[in-house]
């Protein structure tokens, strides 16, 4: 999977918790979002693992700076490495 | 094509289309919407979609008035976000146990000196319930499991106490009801099967624990037992180390439902009368079959048949309900004589007719029976609970007596038990904070005077902590943890000045700066590194550069014990002055008067600086009652 596909997956999850369009790019961060609070991000990382059939490592998502960081970081998952 | 991501989530998830239409439509029905799916929903995730849901309808403008709540969470955790979660279950209560709750938050294993220090932040907050979860990790046998049992059991008594005297002392400062959270018990197989032979293992160890704090808890504390919710949910499933490590969450996101909704449940008991009667249809909720039609021999009741066994076990369930003081009574649409027969005749029945306060068997609405059962026994409508197999009846029951529970039976008599256990209607439960104003009012005076006692239980507890520290000047080997704190801490920081790993060796290879560390343990374990200082030399003057301290030994007199070298070192360099800085962020706003409530005389105040200065020769020693294992440049 790539970046872009990762990214094209997220979209309808965040489209779902947000309630709203969140237009994702690679360079998009949790600051851009007026929504996007400790509690939701929470809700992401609950709905991408279970949506991705992944499950990622301890400090694995804290440490994504980007929306793009972030779909690197599932298809690393995915790749299962 | 991709799949969509509303095709893959849960099927609850997909469920809430409705609830959003209502929050774009600023639909009302919203509210019941919610309360409805809140009440059905079991994982983290769905919770906290519905809670978000909420907030985004009260941004919309929906609102609906509840009464507020003052709840305070303090434990061995990070306590966010299960307060989120606890808000929205007492916000979605079934009224009058619904509240609009608003929260304080104590800080991550903090709840000792939160609790022992009557000028904390808690107390200023005036909590009406605290929410205690107490840290598991104190609760470990510290000896051999091969010990003597009386000391192990000794040890166990001992925390349980510990644990309660913080209730007591909590409770007695502004009376805030009491919800004590007790221990899950661990789900891996070490230490084996010797594990059930000993206290010493973690799994017996809390266990008697649990045991104690249940069997001695003052009627103010409410165990929200997390041993029997995490049992339920399933012990490996109650526990996260991953989000542990990340965020010091005490629970899985799932078992943190389960908690949630039991603080919310309990706190909502507080406030509402429980229900006093049973309300019973016959024909096919007490026996099997129907009286009237098959007569005295043709229903199922008794050991002959699975079934009939199965609506025994319910007579005998309802019967021991009435040993904790519910009434049962019978509204049946029969013919009175017929209805009563079992019930004088059947040598199987386990409910007799001295058994029913009031027998309505009749053709009229079983609504109008209901209202006439509540009328002689002179209790309201909504302390009875009507039950019944037939969907038609609960209907008419809810729409003419809305103030009556109502419990639709399945048509599997073997679960009927356990229906109406999990309605949760009938459990006994402490009596009301009004009951409990009556009833303790001769403990008070016994009490102020505990408080009293408690001020000095601060020295007390510090001294049984068994404290100790190391000391040290800056090493090579802990740069990176120096550099990580000087980067990550932002309470308890004074200056909130960054440094990376070279700067910290830079500043180390410079003869004008010193810089210690401070480790410190107690008998319950080590806290690691948890306080950096760095000072400044220039014309007999040390300038405190850098003071910074993780927030989970505050008021344990670590700063005290930093001052005191801090002093010591600067005496060594020849300096007559200390000078402290305070440089106020967003974040520091607890250390503001840190070098005044350490006797420095401030020098200069401004918007974004605040100076204080200290005379190191005329300092005398503070007092800690930490044992100072190693001090800094001792080696020099």
């Amino acid at each position: 999977m790539t970046q872009s596909e990762a990214i094209a997956q997220l979209q309808p999850i965040f489209d779902e918790l947000f309630m709203e369009k969140v237009e994702l790019t690679p360079e998009l961060t949790a600051k851009d979002v007026e929504d996007w609070d400790s509690l939701l991000q929470i809700s992401i990382s609950l709905a991408v693992e279970q949506h991705f059939g992944i499950r990622f490592r301890v400090g694995e998502v804290e440490a994504t700076k980007s929306v793009g960081d972030f779909a690197d970081l599932i298809c690393r998952r995915v790749a299962g490495n | 094509m991709l799949p969509s991501a509303a095709a893959t989530l849960a099927p609850e998830v997909r469920g809430l289309a409705a609830l959003k239409d209502a929050v774009l439509r600023r639909d009302p029905m919203f509210f019941g919407l919610l309360r409805e799916r809140t009440a059905a929903a079991h994982t983290c995730e769905e919770v906290l979609l519905l809670a978000t849901l909420r907030k985004k309808a009260e941004r919309k403008g929906l609102v609906t008035e509840l009464p507020s709540l003052r709840v305070a969470l303090v434990g061995g955790y990070t306590l966010y976000p299960l307060n989120e979660l606890i808000g929205h279950f007492l916000f979605t209560a079934k009224p009058p146990g619904s509240f609009h709750a608003e929260f304080l938050l104590g800080d991550y294993d903090n709840y000792i000196s939160e609790i022992l220090d009557p000028s904390s932040k808690l107390y200023e907050f005036k909590p009406e319930v605290i929410v205690f979860l107490p840290s598991s990790r104190r609760c470990r046998y510290s000896g051999n499991l091969l010990d003597a049992r009386d000391k192990q059991e000794a040890e166990g008594r001992n925390i349980a106490t510990q644990i309660l005297d913080l209730c007591r002392v909590a409770n007695s400062r502004g009376g805030a009801e009491i919800i004590l959270a007790n221990f899950p018990l661990p789900g891996r197989f070490d230490p084996g099967p010797y594990r059930a032979r000993t206290l010493g293992s973690d799994w017996s160890f809390r266990k008697f624990v649990n045991l104690e704090l249940g069997l001695n808890a003052p009627s103010y504390v409410h165990i929200c037992d997390a041993e029997f919710l995490s049992a339920r949910r399933g012990t490996l499933a109650s526990w996260d180390a991953r989000g542990w490590f990340e965020s010091k969450q005490a629970y899985s996101p799932d078992m943190s439902v389960d908690v949630a909704r039991e603080c919310a449940y309990l706190a909502a008991s507080l406030r509402v009368a429980p229900k006093k009667v049973a309300v019973l249809d016959l024909d096919n909720t007490l026996w099997g079959g129907v009286v009237g039609d098959d007569g005295l021999d043709g229903i199922e009741i008794g050991d002959t048949s699975p079934r009939g066994e199965s609506f025994k076990a319910f007579q005998q369930y309802l019967l021991s309900l009435t040993h904790r003081g519910i009434l049962l009574a019978v509204c049946s649409k029969n013919d009175y004589e017929k209805a009563i027969e079992p019930f004088e005749k059947h040598p199987e029945m386990v409910l007799r007719m001295k058994d029913i306060v009031a027998f309505k068997a009749n053709w009229q609405p079983k609504s109008e029976n209901i209202r006439q059962i509540a009328a002689e026994l002179n209790l309201g409508l909504d302390s009875l609970v009507f039950i019944d197999d037939n969907p038609a009846e609960i209907e008419i029951v809810k729409q003419f007596v809305p103030e009556v529970e109502t419990v639709l039976l399945s048509d599997d008599p073997s679960e009927y038990v356990g229906a109406l256990q999990d309605t949760r209607y009938f459990e006994p439960r402490n009596l009301t904070a009004e009951d409990l104003e009556r009833v303790d009012q001769y403990k008070r005076e016994a009490q102020r005077r505990e408080l009293l006692a408690a001020v000095t239980d601060m020295d007390a507890y510090l001294e049984s902590l068994g404290m100790e520290a190391a000391i040290r000047e800056f090493r090579t080997v802990d740069v990176p943890r120096i550099s990580q704190l000087i980067n990550k801490s932002n309470q308890f920081n004074l200056t909130t000045r960054r440094r990376t790993e070279a700067q910290v060796q830079e500043a180390m290879a410079d003869p004008v700066y010193f810089g210690f560390t401070v480790r410190l343990a107690d008998r319950f374990g080590d806290h690691g590194l948890i306080s950096i200082v760095i000072g400044k030399v220039a014309g007999g003057e040390a300038e405190v550069d850098t003071w910074l301290m993780s927030c989970r030994v505050l008021k344990r007199q670590v700063e005290e014990l930093v001052l005191n070298e801090l002093v010591r070192l600067a005496l060594a360099r020849g300096c007559s002055r200390i000078k402290g800085v305070y440089v106020p962020s967003a974040k520091n706003g607890m250390v503001r008067n840190h070098y005044q409530a350490l006797g420095f005389t401030p020098t200069l105040t401004s918007a974004d600086r605040l100076e204080f200065e200290l005379d190191p020769r005329l300092y005398a020693e503070r007092p800690v009652r930490i044992r100072v294992a190693e001090k800094s440049y001792d080696t020099k």
